[in-house]
Protein backbone atom coordinates (compact mmCIF):
# COMPACT_ATOMS: atom_id res chain seq x y z
CA UNK A 1 0.00 0.00 0.00
CA UNK A 2 1.39 3.35 -0.93
CA UNK A 3 1.95 5.93 1.72
CA UNK A 4 -0.24 8.98 1.39
CA UNK A 5 1.85 12.05 0.91
CA UNK A 6 0.25 15.26 1.98
CA UNK A 7 1.39 18.14 -0.15
CA UNK A 8 1.19 21.31 1.82
CA UNK A 9 -0.33 23.36 -0.95
CA UNK A 10 -3.36 21.00 -1.00
CA UNK A 11 -4.39 22.27 2.40
CA UNK A 12 -7.10 24.87 2.13
CA UNK A 13 -6.19 27.13 5.00
CA UNK A 14 -9.21 29.35 4.39
CA UNK A 15 -11.53 26.46 5.31
CA UNK A 16 -9.90 26.19 8.72
CA UNK A 17 -10.32 29.85 9.58
CA UNK A 18 -13.71 30.34 7.91
CA UNK A 19 -16.55 31.16 10.18
CA UNK A 20 -19.20 28.43 10.16
CA UNK A 21 -22.60 28.89 8.57
CA UNK A 22 -25.92 28.92 10.38
CA UNK A 23 -29.49 28.11 9.40
CA UNK A 24 -31.97 30.77 10.54
CA UNK A 25 -35.70 30.12 10.92
CA UNK A 26 -37.87 33.26 10.76
CA UNK A 27 -41.19 33.91 12.45
CA UNK A 28 -44.35 33.98 10.35
CA UNK A 29 -47.98 34.49 11.39
CA UNK A 30 -49.23 31.24 9.82
CA UNK A 31 -47.27 28.17 10.91
CA UNK A 32 -48.72 26.70 14.10
CA UNK A 33 -46.38 26.69 17.10
CA UNK A 34 -46.96 22.95 17.54
CA UNK A 35 -46.11 22.38 13.86
CA UNK A 36 -42.83 24.30 14.09
CA UNK A 37 -41.84 22.26 17.15
CA UNK A 38 -42.80 19.05 15.32
CA UNK A 39 -40.63 19.98 12.30
CA UNK A 40 -37.62 20.80 14.52
CA UNK A 41 -37.86 17.38 16.20
CA UNK A 42 -38.37 15.56 12.90
CA UNK A 43 -35.51 17.24 11.01
CA UNK A 44 -32.92 17.84 13.72
CA UNK A 45 -33.81 15.14 16.25
CA UNK A 46 -33.95 17.72 19.04
CA UNK A 47 -35.47 16.76 22.38
CA UNK A 48 -39.03 18.09 22.76
CA UNK A 49 -37.73 20.62 25.33
CA UNK A 50 -34.99 21.91 23.01
CA UNK A 51 -37.36 22.06 20.02
CA UNK A 52 -39.92 23.96 22.08
CA UNK A 53 -37.28 26.41 23.31
CA UNK A 54 -36.13 27.18 19.74
CA UNK A 55 -39.74 27.52 18.55
CA UNK A 56 -40.40 30.04 21.35
CA UNK A 57 -37.26 31.95 20.35
CA UNK A 58 -38.53 32.18 16.77
CA UNK A 59 -41.93 33.29 18.05
CA UNK A 60 -40.75 35.94 20.54
CA UNK A 61 -37.51 37.19 18.95
CA UNK A 62 -38.55 36.79 15.32
CA UNK A 63 -35.75 34.37 14.45
CA UNK A 64 -33.56 31.59 15.77
CA UNK A 65 -30.44 29.77 14.60
CA UNK A 66 -31.41 26.09 14.45
CA UNK A 67 -28.25 24.50 13.03
CA UNK A 68 -24.62 25.29 12.38
CA UNK A 69 -22.01 23.75 10.10
CA UNK A 70 -20.57 23.86 6.62
CA UNK A 71 -22.29 25.83 3.88
CA UNK A 72 -23.33 22.61 2.12
CA UNK A 73 -24.86 21.19 5.30
CA UNK A 74 -26.79 24.41 5.94
CA UNK A 75 -28.07 24.49 2.37
CA UNK A 76 -29.41 21.00 2.91
CA UNK A 77 -31.09 22.04 6.17
CA UNK A 78 -32.68 25.10 4.54
CA UNK A 79 -34.00 22.95 1.70
CA UNK A 80 -35.56 20.47 4.15
CA UNK A 81 -37.14 23.32 6.15
CA UNK A 82 -38.58 24.76 2.93
CA UNK A 83 -40.02 21.34 2.10
CA UNK A 84 -41.91 21.60 5.37
CA UNK A 85 -43.06 25.17 4.74
CA UNK A 86 -40.89 26.93 7.29
CA UNK A 87 -39.29 30.21 6.30
CA UNK A 88 -35.52 29.61 6.54
CA UNK A 89 -32.30 31.17 5.24
CA UNK A 90 -28.60 30.48 5.71
CA UNK A 91 -25.78 32.90 6.41
CA UNK A 92 -22.33 33.07 7.93
CA UNK A 93 -22.44 32.91 11.69
CA UNK A 94 -22.13 36.56 12.74
CA UNK A 95 -21.46 35.65 16.37
CA UNK A 96 -17.99 34.25 15.67
CA UNK B 1 -67.35 18.27 11.89
CA UNK B 2 -64.69 16.13 10.27
CA UNK B 3 -61.63 15.05 12.15
CA UNK B 4 -58.61 12.79 11.98
CA UNK B 5 -58.65 9.62 14.04
CA UNK B 6 -55.84 7.30 14.99
CA UNK B 7 -55.90 3.60 15.78
CA UNK B 8 -52.38 2.38 16.66
CA UNK B 9 -50.46 3.82 13.72
CA UNK B 10 -53.36 3.89 11.28
CA UNK B 11 -54.70 7.39 10.58
CA UNK B 12 -58.06 8.16 8.99
CA UNK B 13 -60.05 11.27 8.13
CA UNK B 14 -63.80 11.34 7.73
CA UNK B 15 -65.04 14.06 5.40
CA UNK B 16 -68.38 15.34 4.24
CA UNK B 17 -68.67 15.52 0.47
CA UNK B 18 -68.55 19.34 0.67
CA UNK B 19 -65.35 19.25 2.69
CA UNK B 20 -63.81 16.75 0.26
CA UNK B 21 -64.68 19.06 -2.64
CA UNK B 22 -63.17 22.10 -0.94
CA UNK B 23 -59.96 20.19 -0.16
CA UNK B 24 -59.50 18.67 -3.61
CA UNK B 25 -60.20 22.03 -5.28
CA UNK B 26 -57.51 23.74 -3.22
CA UNK B 27 -55.05 20.88 -3.78
CA UNK B 28 -55.61 20.98 -7.54
CA UNK B 29 -55.23 24.75 -7.71
CA UNK B 30 -51.98 24.59 -5.80
CA UNK B 31 -50.75 21.80 -8.08
CA UNK B 32 -51.58 23.96 -11.06
CA UNK B 33 -49.76 26.93 -9.56
CA UNK B 34 -46.73 24.72 -8.87
CA UNK B 35 -46.67 23.92 -12.57
CA UNK B 36 -48.32 20.56 -12.93
CA UNK B 37 -49.29 20.11 -16.56
CA UNK B 38 -52.72 19.42 -17.97
CA UNK B 39 -54.89 17.30 -15.79
CA UNK B 40 -58.55 16.88 -15.03
CA UNK B 41 -59.78 19.43 -12.51
CA UNK B 42 -62.57 18.78 -10.08
CA UNK B 43 -63.43 22.49 -9.92
CA UNK B 44 -65.07 24.61 -12.56
CA UNK B 45 -64.83 28.32 -13.26
CA UNK B 46 -67.99 29.13 -11.31
CA UNK B 47 -66.60 27.66 -8.09
CA UNK B 48 -66.03 30.53 -5.61
CA UNK B 49 -62.61 29.05 -4.81
CA UNK B 50 -61.62 28.53 -8.44
CA UNK B 51 -59.60 31.71 -8.86
CA UNK B 52 -57.88 31.77 -5.49
CA UNK B 53 -54.55 30.48 -6.58
CA UNK B 54 -54.46 30.43 -10.35
CA UNK B 55 -53.68 34.09 -10.89
CA UNK B 56 -50.40 33.42 -12.58
CA UNK B 57 -49.30 30.35 -14.43
CA UNK B 58 -45.88 28.99 -13.66
CA UNK B 59 -43.43 29.43 -16.51
CA UNK B 60 -40.93 26.60 -16.23
CA UNK B 61 -38.57 27.60 -19.04
CA UNK B 62 -36.36 29.70 -16.79
CA UNK B 63 -35.94 29.35 -13.04
CA UNK B 64 -36.18 32.82 -11.53
CA UNK B 65 -37.54 34.22 -8.28
CA UNK B 66 -41.33 33.71 -8.51
CA UNK B 67 -43.48 36.80 -9.05
CA UNK B 68 -46.52 35.18 -7.52
CA UNK B 69 -46.39 35.78 -3.74
CA UNK B 70 -47.84 32.31 -3.02
CA UNK B 71 -45.05 30.64 -4.99
CA UNK B 72 -42.48 32.88 -3.32
CA UNK B 73 -43.78 31.78 0.08
CA UNK B 74 -43.73 28.08 -0.85
CA UNK B 75 -40.40 28.30 -2.69
CA UNK B 76 -38.64 31.03 -0.70
CA UNK B 77 -35.19 32.53 -1.16
CA UNK B 78 -32.50 30.71 0.83
CA UNK B 79 -30.18 33.74 1.01
CA UNK B 80 -30.82 37.40 1.66
CA UNK B 81 -28.24 38.17 -1.03
CA UNK B 82 -30.16 38.13 -4.35
CA UNK B 83 -27.29 36.63 -6.36
CA UNK B 84 -26.66 33.77 -3.92
CA UNK B 85 -30.43 33.20 -3.67
CA UNK B 86 -30.75 33.00 -7.46
CA UNK B 87 -27.84 30.54 -7.74
CA UNK B 88 -29.28 28.31 -5.04
CA UNK B 89 -32.72 28.45 -6.62
CA UNK B 90 -31.40 27.39 -10.03
CA UNK B 91 -29.98 24.19 -8.55
CA UNK B 92 -32.58 23.29 -5.96
CA UNK B 93 -35.99 24.69 -6.90
CA UNK B 94 -37.01 21.87 -9.28
CA UNK B 95 -36.45 19.34 -6.48
CA UNK B 96 -38.42 21.37 -3.94
CA UNK B 97 -41.23 21.98 -6.44
CA UNK B 98 -41.32 18.27 -7.29
CA UNK B 99 -41.53 17.21 -3.66
CA UNK B 100 -44.39 19.61 -2.98
CA UNK B 101 -46.18 18.35 -6.10
CA UNK B 102 -45.80 14.70 -5.07
CA UNK B 103 -47.10 15.46 -1.57
CA UNK B 104 -50.19 17.18 -3.00
CA UNK B 105 -50.69 14.45 -5.60
CA UNK B 106 -50.83 11.80 -2.87
CA UNK B 107 -53.50 13.79 -1.03
CA UNK B 108 -55.43 14.35 -4.26
CA UNK B 109 -55.35 10.63 -5.02
CA UNK B 110 -56.79 9.84 -1.58
CA UNK B 111 -59.50 12.50 -1.95
CA UNK B 112 -60.49 11.35 -5.43
CA UNK B 113 -61.97 8.17 -4.00
CA UNK B 114 -64.49 10.21 -1.99
CA UNK B 115 -65.10 12.89 -4.62
CA UNK B 116 -65.63 10.40 -7.46
CA UNK B 117 -67.98 8.42 -5.22
CA UNK B 118 -69.88 11.70 -4.71
CA UNK B 119 -70.78 11.14 -1.08
CA UNK B 120 -69.27 11.65 2.36
CA UNK B 121 -66.63 9.10 3.28
CA UNK B 122 -63.46 8.22 5.12
CA UNK B 123 -59.90 8.59 3.86
CA UNK B 124 -58.44 5.41 5.29
CA UNK B 125 -54.87 4.57 6.24
CA UNK B 126 -53.53 7.97 5.20
CA UNK B 127 -49.89 9.05 5.44
CA UNK B 128 -49.99 11.46 8.39
CA UNK B 129 -46.69 13.20 7.55
CA UNK B 130 -47.76 13.77 3.94
CA UNK B 131 -51.15 15.16 5.01
CA UNK B 132 -49.54 17.41 7.58
CA UNK B 133 -47.23 18.94 4.97
CA UNK B 134 -50.00 19.27 2.38
CA UNK B 135 -52.38 20.99 4.81
CA UNK B 136 -49.55 23.30 5.84
CA UNK B 137 -48.83 24.29 2.23
CA UNK B 138 -52.55 24.93 1.63
CA UNK B 139 -52.67 27.14 4.73
CA UNK B 140 -49.56 29.05 3.60
CA UNK B 141 -51.08 29.58 0.15
CA UNK B 142 -54.41 30.80 1.55
CA UNK B 143 -52.64 33.03 4.08
CA UNK B 144 -50.96 34.96 1.26
CA UNK B 145 -54.24 35.45 -0.62
CA UNK B 146 -55.94 36.52 2.67
CA UNK B 147 -52.93 38.64 3.71
CA UNK B 148 -52.91 36.99 7.12
CA UNK B 149 -51.09 38.84 9.90
CA UNK B 150 -51.11 38.40 13.70
CA UNK B 151 -54.32 40.48 14.00
CA UNK B 152 -56.26 38.65 11.29
CA UNK B 153 -58.52 36.69 13.59
CA UNK B 154 -60.22 39.83 14.92
CA UNK B 155 -60.30 41.40 11.47
CA UNK B 156 -62.06 38.47 9.82
CA UNK B 157 -64.38 37.82 12.76
CA UNK B 158 -65.63 41.40 12.41
CA UNK B 159 -66.41 41.06 8.68
CA UNK B 160 -70.04 40.73 7.68
CA UNK B 161 -71.16 37.30 6.52
CA UNK B 162 -71.72 38.64 3.01
CA UNK B 163 -68.05 39.62 2.62
CA UNK B 164 -66.49 37.38 -0.07
CA UNK B 165 -63.35 36.97 2.05
CA UNK B 166 -65.28 35.45 4.93
CA UNK B 167 -65.82 31.92 3.56
CA UNK B 168 -62.20 31.77 2.43
CA UNK B 169 -61.06 32.71 5.90
CA UNK B 170 -63.42 30.05 7.29
CA UNK B 171 -61.61 27.44 5.17
CA UNK B 172 -58.22 28.76 6.32
CA UNK B 173 -59.38 28.56 9.94
CA UNK B 174 -60.77 25.05 9.41
CA UNK B 175 -57.46 23.85 7.92
CA UNK B 176 -55.61 25.19 10.97
CA UNK B 177 -58.00 23.29 13.20
CA UNK B 178 -57.49 20.08 11.17
CA UNK B 179 -53.72 20.48 11.30
CA UNK B 180 -53.74 20.95 15.09
CA UNK B 181 -56.01 17.90 15.36
CA UNK B 182 -53.56 15.75 13.37
CA UNK B 183 -50.51 17.06 15.26
CA UNK B 184 -52.22 16.19 18.53
CA UNK B 185 -52.79 12.63 17.42
CA UNK B 186 -49.24 12.23 16.13
CA UNK B 187 -47.82 13.45 19.45
CA UNK B 188 -49.95 10.98 21.40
Amino acid sequence: MATDTLIESDLDISQLVDRPWVTIVWDDPVNLMSYVTYVFIKLFEFSPAKANELMMQVHTEGRAAVSQGSREEMERDVQRLHEHGLWATLQRDDKV
Amino acid sequence: MSEFTRDQNIYSLDLSIDEAHILINLVEQLLELLGEGDFHHHYDESDPFAQLMSQLKAAPEEIVTPEDPVLLRLLPNAYSDPEAAADFRRYTEPTLRGKKQRTLQMVRQALEIIVDDDRSGVVEDLDSEIWLMAINDLRLALSIRLEIDPNSFDHFEALSDSDPQKPIYAVYFWLGWLQANLLNLMAG
